[in-house]
């Protein structure tokens, strides 16, 4: 009992909302980036539907082929919905609405043969934030919930199960063995088949690339840890995965921005308002006026990881 | 200085529960056990293969005859041909089945460049890298599959 009570606190963990109500509105804003910059074809797609091979999900929920205009109803569905829930407006509503539709049209997006895995946090987030509910006082919530911190929890895991689920596929796809993967060729084979990236300098030594091959994946297999991280290891394992999407992205072109941006699932955004606020004040007296005494107030200066 | 805290029954405690144990569940069995098709909960298999030390490494490309008589690349991306390079690459075998499927790739591009000499013929061409003991060997060009657009 003790131990099914401890999971489900570390599952819950009770946090202020603040961070929920933010983190909406800087996800919510980067689903319209994304569906400009990374899935952003289903709609030339649609124009082929002889190319179209629905995925499991598609065919389980019998959803209609891709057609132009069904994926232009989406593309309008997501951006209004979008705008509505990073203003935490009718977050729930309007989030079930987008989490769908996001998922639909992600879905569509992979249904030409090549499938992705950079959005499994992000669609993740969609399908949660929507059951924090409304947040009384939005950014400036001074109220804190089991709610928020499910939420919270299951992105997180999403993020850290991105690499950690590409570490054990690494593992099945090399016949069950541990070293298949990070003995291979598969970094040659990468910058040759992405020629542009500054991979091109790495190609003279296979060597080399083992080693990054080796420290990539155990990287990876050992990803799931940063849930336990506190306060600065935590800060460090952050600045450690991306500096490797940044890696990826300057050597490789391969880019995780939607898994990358999911990050922010782990930082104490609640504490985004309150230095703001002290920042306009400092100004204002600066200036000569005086601050209001109630915005230099320290409202949300929790230690880094406030959870139970 | 948030010390409110909002309950939370004990139904929405369980099925957050459950949902978190399905979830892992789903996606642990996807990477297990599943392919691509069961995306979202499939396996995370980008760049998830180990190619061989002897590997040949193939880059897809697709080459067009313009009426002026220049053969030239038509690049393989969204904003170009309407349809990226891996979303050809996964149709190789029913294109060389059946290369009028080339069609969207010449209807994709004529359609972004229309100041461009209209298309007559196109060809499905990879370059072909082949490994020596993990260090890059020879490329060569081998053409797939060729179609004549209709006059």
């Amino acid at each position: 009992m003790r131990t099914l009570r401890s999971v489900a606190s570390w599952l819950m963990p009770v946090v202020p909302e603040s961070r929920v109500a933010i983190l909406r509105t800087v996800l919510y804003l980067i689903v319209i980036i994304d569906i400009h910059l990374f899935v952003r074809d289903p709609i030339p797609l649609s124009r082929n539907p002889e190319l179209y091979r629905p995925l499991l999900m598609e065919r389980l929920f019998h959803l209609p082929p891709p057609s132009v205009p069904l994926t232009i109803m989406l593309y309008l569905i997501l951006v209004a919905g979008c705008l509505l829930v990073a203003a935490n407006v009718l977050p729930r509503l309007a989030g079930w609405v987008v989490a769908v539709a996001f998922t639909w049209w992600t879905a569509i997006g992979m249904s030409y043969g090549k499938v992705d895995h950079d959005h499994l946090a992000l669609v993740v987030a969609l399908w949660v934030l929507p059951t924090v509910g409304v947040i009384a006082d939005r950014w400036r919530s001074v109220e804190r919930s089991a709610q928020a911190g499910w939420a919270l929890k299951c992105i997180q895991i999403s993020v850290v199960f991105t690499y950690f689920l590409s570490a054990l596929t690494k593992i099945r796809s090399g016949g069950w063995s541990i070293t298949s993967w990070p003995e291979s060729s598969i970094l040659l084979w990468a910058i040759i088949r992405r020629p542009h990236g500054l991979g091109q300098f790495l190609l003279p030594y296979p060597e080399l690339l083992h080693v990054m091959q080796w420290l990539s994946f155990t990287a990876e297999l050992t990803a799931v840890i940063v849930l336990w991280l506190r306060g600065r290891a935590l800060l460090a394992a952050a600045v450690f995965w991306m500096g490797f999407h940044v890696f990826t992205l300057a050597f490789l072109y391969i880019h995780f921005a939607p898994t990358a941006i999911c990050w922010l699932a782990f930082a104490p955004l609640e504490r985004l308002g309150p230095w703001l606020r002290r920042i306009k004040a400092g100004r204002r007296q600066r200036t000569g006026r005086r601050a209001p005494r109630h915005a230099v107030a320290v409202l949300g200066d929790h230690p880094i990881d406030s959870s139970g | 200085m948030g010390e409110r805290v909002r309950a939370i029954s004990p139904a929405s405690f369980a099925w957050r529960i459950a949902a978190s144990v399905l979830g892992i569940g789903l996606l642990l069995n996807g990477s297990l056990r599943m392919s691509d098709d069961a995306w979202p909960f499939g396996p995370q298999s980008q760049y998830a293969f180990s190619p061989a030390s002897d590997a040949t490494i193939v880059i897809t490309r697709v080459e067009g005859l313009l009426a002026d008589g220049r053969r030239i690349d038509l690049p393989l991306r969204v904003e170009t041909a309407g349809i990226s390079r891996a979303e050809i690459e996964a149709r190789i075998p029913e294109i060389t089945t059946d290369p009028s499927l080339l069609r969207s790739v010449a209807d994709g591009w004529t359609s972004r460049h229309p100041a461009e000499p209209p298309l007559l013929r196109i060809w499905l061409v990879q370059d072909q890298t082949q490994l020596v003991a993990g260090g890059v060997g020879r490329t060569r060009a081998v053409e797939l599959a060729t179609w004549g657009l209709p006059a």
